[in-house]
């Protein structure tokens, strides 16, 4: 592989961890404000008592998906900053192999220039070693995504039925058609951005 | 890259310098290296632009595996930001390098290599046979900053203490003293914080017997030149910017 590339290769890596974190973040953000709306829609629900008894379980059902939505991301989060890590790590050992070879390079000649070409050896496959443990961390990180589409997946089949159940609940219609809309656009917004994680990552997949 | 012995005995001391691959808008620099029977010892290593050539121009002289020993004499970006590559390149070698940089140094990486902390108040690096004595340089200009004497060759690596700024591909040695004068007082009225610490320094340097000093940028003081460094530097006020 040409060196060039591997160091612009290093910096969309950089750029695209930082990007994934940002999203993790945004992410984070949602689910909290999906766990505020299920408080909301419950206290509501409370209220209307009769008028919205097809509502309450469905309050208690988006707050488990907030918190389940909160916990994979907070996985997901240690698993990006060691993917920081990771890429770091990939910058150093290619920059060093690039290095190395250079030296080796300038060093033809020299009384003890072939000294080096074990070290230049050594230096390329921990750099490959460093490339392999990256993209695994990048596979377990797109599996860990794909877990958290279905909580987001299962908030719009409930902000569904949530608008059914809405429709039904007298003066407390409007209020609680809000709820069901605040969830609905969360888990889009959820459901988007672990989508563009997911093809962020991929690229880099397909990049290498 | 410049290669010059400076001392050759039954041990070598080299300086490096005036790579003429070097980008324009970095500072130039000297590396020197001390050559034992089966140890080598970089002092001032250089920046991370300066390690593929300083790498290779070593390779001139010893084989990869005997550079076991790098010295960095301060945090200076000129002087060790090459670390993070020498620790890919050098798993078992060992870094010189004062204990109050330890936390600052390692950001450039230090994985492999053994960071060996100087204290305060100085130490000794043992090369072979060959023995070398860390003297205490601080706030010349760093506040934790050491240089490298070496009594039997009779050389102080002095870091930027007696640094010049000079124009690509100049000599080695200071030839004029006086003409040379003017390349170095800006730097040293500048970079240097403190007129305490330069009475001290100059103090316990004047103890030494020393044949020639030699800093990380510029020439070489050889004889008495030496000694009209340490007068001119002793007369000269620093820490100017205030
Ligand atoms: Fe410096
Ligand atoms: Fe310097």
């Amino acid at each position: 592989m040409n060196m060039r590339t591997t160091n612009k290769q290093n910096k969309s890596q950089f750029i695209a961890v930082d990007s994934i974190a940002a999203e993790l973040g945004a992410v984070m953000e949602v689910a909290k404000e999906i766990s505020l709306a299920a408080a909301n829609a419950k206290a509501i629900a409370f209220r209307a008592r009769e008028k919205a008894k097809g509502f309450q379980p469905i309050t208690d059902f988006i707050n488990e998906l907030a918190k389940e939505t909160l916990e994979l991301v907070n996985d997901i989060n240690e698993n990006s900053l060691l993917l920081y890590q990771l890429t770091v790590n990939e910058y150093r050992t290619a920059d060093a192999y690039r290095k190395l070879e250079q030296a080796a390079q300038m060093a033809e000649g020299a009384a003890h220039g072939k000294s080096i070409q074990a070290r230049v050896e050594a230096a390329k496959i921990k750099m490959q070693a460093s490339r392999g443990q990256f993209r695994w961390h990048v596979s377990q990180l797109l599996n860990q995504l794909e877990a958290v589409m279905r909580p987001a997946r299962a908030a719009r089949v409930i902000a569904a039925n949530s608008r059914i159940e809405a429709s039904q609940a007298g003066e407390y219609m409007q209020s609680l058609q809000a709820v069901a809309e605040s969830v609905d656009n969360a888990a889009q917004i959820i459901h988007d951005n672990v989508q563009r994680c997911r093809s962020v990552l991929s690229i880099i997949v397909i990049a290498e | 890259m410049k290669m010059t012995k400076i001392y050759e005995g039954s041990y070598q001391w080299i300086a490096y310098g005036r790579d003429q691959n070097k980008p324009d808008n970095i500072i130039d620099t000297n590396q020197y290296v001390v050559r034992a029977a089966n140890r080598c010892l970089i002092l001032d290593p250089g920046g991370v632009e300066l390690f593929a050539p300083m790498l290779a121009a070593v390779l001139n002289h010893v084989p990869v595996e005997q550079i076991t020993d790098l010295f960095a004499s301060h945090q200076d970006p000129d002087v060790i930001s090459s670390l993070g590559l020498w620790d890919q390149a050098l798993p078992k070698a060992k870094l010189h390098a004062p204990a109050l940089w330890e936390g600052f140094l390692r950001h450039y990486g230090c994985d492999t290599i053994e960071y060996v902390p100087i204290p305060d108040k100085g130490g000794v690096i043992n090369l072979d046979s060959v023995e070398l004595q860390i003297i205490p340089a601080h706030y010349l200009h760093s506040s934790a900053n050491f240089h490298v004497y070496d009594p039997h060759a009779k050389i102080l690596m002095s870091g930027d203490v007696g640094a010049a700024l000079e124009a690509p591909g100049a000599p080695m040695f200071v030839d004029k003293f006086d003409a040379h004068v003017e390349k170095m007082r800006y730097f040293h009225q500048r970079w240097m914080p403190s007129n305490q610490a330069k009475r001290a320094w100059i103090e316990r340097v004047r103890n030494l017997e020393i044949d020639m000093l030699a800093p990380q940028h510029g020439r070489i003081f050889k004889g008495d030149d030496v000694k009209r460094f340490l007068d001119w530097f002793e007369a000269l006020p620093v820490g100017v910017a205030i």
